[in-house]
């Protein structure tokens, strides 16, 4: 198949290779002929390369219009005028079908779904979920109570009324302190008061001595390591989650001299979950009082916790993996569970043991008993059964129930021990572990359920996805849809999506943002909280409302702003909350120019259109780009000083090889150009001005004259291929599998109804969802 | 009540898998290898003072007799030292029950707080570290007498709050350390692997089996994850395996009844379950230092299992003539007298593992309370009875001091454990150094 001819190096993949996506052509094709008289010898009769001649693939997304150009002008390399414009056009369309495009790509090798482990986040949310089924309360059987704040209860001793006398309410025996004869009841936003020698209602209680507790929950977004503080002088006792008395996660009830005192633990949460909250707080003839509860969370700064982040409902207690894993496996630009390893056994192990430990100690509150109740026996086999089923989501057959749970019982000395061992037995089996053990089996209902819970949960069934399969209404795409409705509300579908953003927009690499503090003294922590916080707010306003557009994604013309960010942007607003900016629609563009992406994708000092422009051509206008063959870093000193940036990076990508790449990621990041490194809006680059025009050559062969923000995402916003990219992410982040692998045509099927459907993100998830559910 | 056997907890299992790093690799689950001679030291605490007249004997010297509290301690007389006249000499804030309870083993003054008494100024916590923490940090600074943990804390009964009157041992000032009183907390901390590595055992067959079972059925490309996994699987089986062969703990673990509910009417078999842990982690040399800490002072339990039906706390208030409360002021405190004996007792019972004789020939166990009288709160005459050897006191008397502060006993402890202190707590209470228990 391969001739051997000396030639040169074929020059148009250099530094980058772009592909991009159409529709497909016809199959047969005259084509053919030309090609495999023409361009075999270098490609090889498939397309798949010639060693020591062109060993790439032909395998892109270019359109049959783009490829027939690209042909025409370049090919064969060493004789471009041997083939005719007609002549390329058929090779074009021969080629695209045959073997070149992403459709024909699929046929030829179908993408199958791998088996899969859990991923680690889906192991902690079933985990936790499964636990859950025993407690249920909010959280779980209904969402939880949007009253923001803590319930704050005040107890002390009431003043005398005018004109009466001071009631003695100390007792006569034992500890020398009046009891409290009088209670203040009412919502608190955030926890910080400074009463000085005063009681919190000093027309009311005494001064001298109360007590106060503070009731509710609190909200973690994310998941990660919260840090919690309290600041008091006088007395004070913390419980996160849980809430037994002896298991205060800060104990400061004894106080020491009159300073104020910082406490602070660290706890594990899991994001999307509301966790229980107390905090009590006591004076007792101290000079003065006061109170204020902080946390820190993990891409946060410590702060006191905020009114947005409190319930004043409260929630049962959670069952908590804080183990550690091994990170998942991400070289498919997705966590997903597709590699195991002696840590990941490990961890594994050491979770199932802490959840049989965290079983056994909650016993009896679990299953429903007491320690000496005459069914106790009975009630324990019975939760036994029922967490078994929930793990594996679905009745366990004769033999399962032998396996899982009497031979257990028969073995064990104590029933507790039985219990144990199931719990360690059932998380460590991989029925568990591997969901999608059955997908080659005739499925049913509660395979539906399962795969349901997970693309939009990462979690098990809740109770009532479970009885909807027992029932076998789980059949027709609208009973599926339905119960997806359902679950798209709760709170840990907006934790899958949280995780979704993070990797779309590619948050991890914003956590580590830092500028040089010289040159931006004020962008501190502090303020690079907010701004992440100002885009996650902005994310779930777009994602949550009823439109839901991923349009307004790119194209709104306004920032969520609070007033230290207002002040740094050069909008001055008031107040710790966020509030809506309008901009110079020009100037602002959605998440393409919210300053927390802007800065992430710049320099300490400076601004980088080349790390701005990878960014857009892969994430947002959606053309896959290769590793640049060669790594060239780039030295700000290797320039001269005069240049502005524009310049410094159109001389350093100006050779014929970066080019085939660059000409693609240049202008995109060029028209951000009028964003400094901090994201700030900006018409001068080193005293000259600004020059963010330039031209965009499309994935169909089109030319786009950029001249900011706006002019891309008004591109994006509209364009197939910019949606697929969207959809392509999303896809990823929920089911874990390629898209192809439930059919050739599930992208395309996808964005053809997302561009039906005004672009929206909720009835994207569902129309996902359902292709990971239904039945086949 | 329910009725409780303990013979129904205590179960040997015969684990016989010992310090094995199996899941996050600690070096060793006992610590160092066994120096030529050990001396050990636990402090018991019980609340709410004594019966003095049924406590003390009359007699000093070799010679003397038993009054009924002490009874229980008789089969060792001769390893016995019952130390009358020894004060809580330390004043300040906080009322007699918070300065006998957090000086007790502090010996200085408490720091300014908030927590109201039944009398004095409010206080905080002490401002020391106590003597068994003193002595737990100079062992565990010595390679020879370095252990897993240097000292454990163990209670029965405490209530769950953490205040001046709850709290005997201080890792430093203002640093309380809080004693386990649950016996699967203990099992957890002392034992936890080896617990785990039992459960895991049990179920590791039947994860292979399950394995294979569901692999079976996979297509090959699939199969070969689940390969890989059985794999691991194995491998954690030989890990486990090499861990058994390693070592072996020479007293196996007792099991604890993973039922029993920490209520006021368990006590007793609590107490025992507690005692036989402490002993157990002891001849394991896990620690050289214990506390074993009964409820707390004001502590109101009721000892149903005694025919007492009133908390302690409001019976020791009682005046001495009302005859019925000291009938059973006496019951009570003979109870904790048979506890400390029985502790006496197990120890006698197990040879000592590194040498010679019994472990009481080489512990110190000592017992005391917060109060020296409970309706009169005087913090002199303290209970303070010895039992045990090793530590070069004379035993086997009744000894008679005048109200000399309870600094210098410890010191006198601290030094027979080669630790020299100068002085310990409040300076001005040290005065006249140690009290000479050798002659």
């Amino acid at each position: 198949m391969a001739a051997k001819s000396p030639k040169t190096p074929f020059p148009w993949p250099a530094l980058w290779m772009l592909m991009t996506c159409a529709f497909a052509a016809p199959a047969q094709h005259p084509g053919a002929a030309i090609y495999q008289k023409l361009c075999a010898e270098c490609h090889g009769d498939r397309g798949q390369g010639v060693e020591d001649e062109y060993d790439e693939a032909l395998v892109g997304e270019k359109t049959i219009e783009a490829l027939a150009r690209q042909i025409d002008r370049t090919m064969p390399e060493d004789a471009p005028q041997k083939s005719t414009p007609k002549d390329s056009k058929l090779i074009a369309e021969y080629i695209y079908d045959a073997f070149y495009s992403p459709m024909a790509q699929a046929r030829l090798n179908p993408a199958k779904k791998e088996l899969a482990r859990l991923t680690i986040d889906q192991f902690r949310n079933s985990v936790m979920d499964v636990i859950g089924r025993f407690r249920m309360g909010p959280g779980f059987d209904r969402p939880v109570n949007a009253e923001q704040g803590l319930k704050a209860t005040y107890r002390g001793v009431e003043l005398p009324k005018p004109g009466e006398k001071a009631v003695d309410t100390t007792p006569k025996k034992g500890i020398k302190a009046k009891r409290p004869n009088k209670t203040i009841e009412k919502v608190e936003p955030v926890i910080s008061f400074h009463w000085g020698p005063d009681s919190p209602d000093k027309a009311v209680l005494e001064a001298e001595q109360f007590q106060n507790r503070f009731e509710g929950s609190v909200v973690a977004n994310e998941t990660g390591v919260y840090e919690f503080a309290v600041k008091s002088e006088n007395g004070f006792r913390l419980w996160i989650n849980d809430t037994n008395e002896g298991d205060a996660l800060i104990d400061g009830w004894v106080s020491a001299g009159p300073q104020v005192r910082e406490e602070k633990k660290s706890l594990y949460l899991v994001g999307g979950r509301a966790y229980r909250l107390q905090l009590e707080h006591f004076k007792f003839k101290e000079k003065s009082a006061s109170i204020e509860l902080w946390w820190k969370t993990p891409h946060g700064v410590k702060e006191l916790i905020p009114a947005h982040a409190l319930r004043t409902e409260r929630t049962r207690e959670l069952m908590i993996v804080s183990t550690e894993f091994p990170a998942d496996d991400s070289s498919g630009g997705y966590p997903r569970g597709t590699t195991i390893s002696k840590a990941w056994d490990q961890a594994v192990t050491d979770a199932a043991i802490a959840t049989a430990e965290h079983v056994v100690e909650n016993l009896d509150e679990l299953a429903q008993t007491k320690a000496a109740a005459p069914d106790r026996g009975e009630k324990l086999r019975k939760f036994a059964n029922t967490f078994v089923e929930a793990v594996f989501c679905r009745p366990l057959s004769e033999d399962m129930k032998q396996l899982f749970i009497e031979s257990h019982f028969k073995a064990a000395k104590t029933p507790e021990t039985a219990v144990k061992r199931i719990v360690m037995l059932t998380l460590k089996s991989p029925q568990f572990l591997y969901p999608n053990l059955r997908e080659d089996e005739a499925t049913d209902d509660f395979d539906a359920a399962s795969r349901l819970a997970l693309t939009l949960w990462d979690s098990i069934p809740d109770k009532k996805l479970a009885q909807t399969a027992a029932a076998g209404k789980l059949k027709t795409r609208e009973q599926i849809q339905a119960e997806a409705r359902r679950m798209l509300a709760d709170s840990r579908t907006k934790a899958k999506l949280h995780g979704f953003f993070h990797q779309w927009l590619d948050l991890e690499r914003a956590e580590g943002t830092n500028k040089d503090p010289k040159i931006f003294p004020d962008f501190t922590p502090e303020l690079l909280a907010d701004l992440r916080e100002s885009l996650l707010q902005f994310i779930d306003e777009v994602v949550w409302s009823e439109k839901s557009d991923y349009r307004e994604l790119l194209q709104a013309d306004y920032l969520l702003l609070n007033e230290r960010l207002g002040k740094f942007y050069g909008h001055p607003v008031t107040g710790e909350e966020f509030q809506r900016v309008g901009f110079d629609p020009k100037q602002r563009a959605g998440v393409v120019t919210h300053p927390y992406l802007l800065a992430s994708l710049a320099y300490t000092k400076q601004s980088s259109p080349v790390h701005r422009g990878v960014f857009l051509t892969r994430n947002i206008v959606g053309m896959s780009l290769k590793p640049p063959m060669k790594a060239v870093v780039f030295e700000d000193s290797h320039f001269n000083p005069q240049l502005t940036m524009r310049e410094k990076i159109t001389e350093m990508t100006r050779s014929g090889g970066c080019m085939a790449c660059h000409s693609m990621i240049n202008p995109l990041g060029f028209s951000l150009e009028n964003f400094d490194a901090v994201g700030r809006w900006r018409t001068k680059d080193n005293n000259k001005p600004v020059n963010p025009v330039g031209e965009l050559t499309t994935a169909e062969g089109k030319t786009v004259r950029l001249t900011g923000p706006r002019d891309i995402v008004n591109y994006v916003a509209n364009n197939p291929s910019g949606h697929r990219a969207f959809i392509r992410h999303l896809f990823h982040h929920l089911i874990k599998q390629e898209p192809s692998a439930y059919g050739i045509a599930t992208l395309e099927n996808l964005q053809r109804d997302f561009a039906a459907n005004n672009c929206n993100i909720q009835k994207l998830i569902l129309d996902i969802a359902i292709v990971a559910t239904e039945l086949k | 009540m329910k009725h409780l056997d303990r013979r129904q907890f205590l179960r040997d299992l015969g684990i016989s898998a010992g310090a094995l790093p199996f899941l996050t690799g600690l070096p060793s689950l006992t610590g160092a290898p066994a120096p030529q001679k050990r001396q050990r030291l636990v402090i018991m605490f019980s609340p709410n003072g004594t019966l003095p007249n049924e406590f003390w004997p009359d007699q000093e010297g070799a010679e003397f007799s038993f009054k009924s509290i002490l009874k229980p301690l008789e089969p060792f007389k001769k390893q016995m030292l019952i130390l009358h006249g020894i004060a809580n000499k330390v004043t300040g804030d906080g009322d007699s029950h918070m300065r006998g309870m957090s000086c007790l083993l502090t010996c200085d003054e408490l720091l300014k707080g908030n927590i109201m008494g039944g009398g004095g100024n409010p206080a905080g916590w002490a401002s020391n570290i106590s003597i068994d923490q003193e002595i737990k940090n100079f062992l565990q600074s010595r390679k020879e007498t370095k252990t897993r943990f240097g000292s454990l804390e163990f209670g029965v009964a405490v209530p769950e709050r953490a205040d001046p009157w709850t709290r005997m041992s201080y890792a430093g000032g203002n640093q309380p350390i809080a004693p386990i009183d649950d016996p699967h907390q203990i099992l957890k901390k002392v034992y936890g692997k080896m617990k785990d590595k039992e459960s895991l055992v049990s179920i590791l067959d039947d994860v292979r089996e399950d394995l294979k079972r569901v692999s079976s059925k996979l297509s090959a490309r699939d199969k070969a994850l689940l390969d890989q996994h059985m794999t691991l699987v194995r491998g954690l089986e030989q890990d486990l395996a090499e861990a058994d062969k390693q070592g072996k703990l020479l007293h196996p673990v007792p099991a604890v009844d993973p039922s029993i509910e920490l209520v006021n009417d368990n006590t007793p078999q609590i107490s025992r379950i507690q005692i036989d842990l402490l002993v157990n982690s002891l001849s394991n040399d896990m620690a050289r230092v214990a506390t074993l800490q009964y409820m707390r002072s004001v502590g109101m339990a009721q000892m149903r299992w005694l025919g007492v039906e009133e908390g302690h706390h409001s019976l020791s208030h009682d005046p001495d003539d009302k005859k019925d409360s000291y009938e059973k002021l006496m019951k009570i405190n003979t109870w904790f007298a048979g506890e400390f004996a029985y502790m006496a007792k197990r120890l006698a019972e197990t040879p000592e593992p590194a040498g010679e004789g019994s472990m009481l020939d080489n512990t110190l166990l000592v017992w005391t309370n917060e109060l020296g009288k409970g309706n009169t709160h005087t913090l002199d005459n303290i209970p303070y009875v010895m039992v045990g050897g090793g530590f070069g006191f004379k035993m086997g008397r009744s000894l008679k001091f005048d109200k000399a502060a309870h600094n210098r006993l410890w010191m006198s402890v601290a030094h027979a454990m080669g630790h020299d202190l100068k002085t310990f707590g409040k300076k001005e209470l040290c005065e006249g150094g140690a009290l000479n228990l050798a002659a």
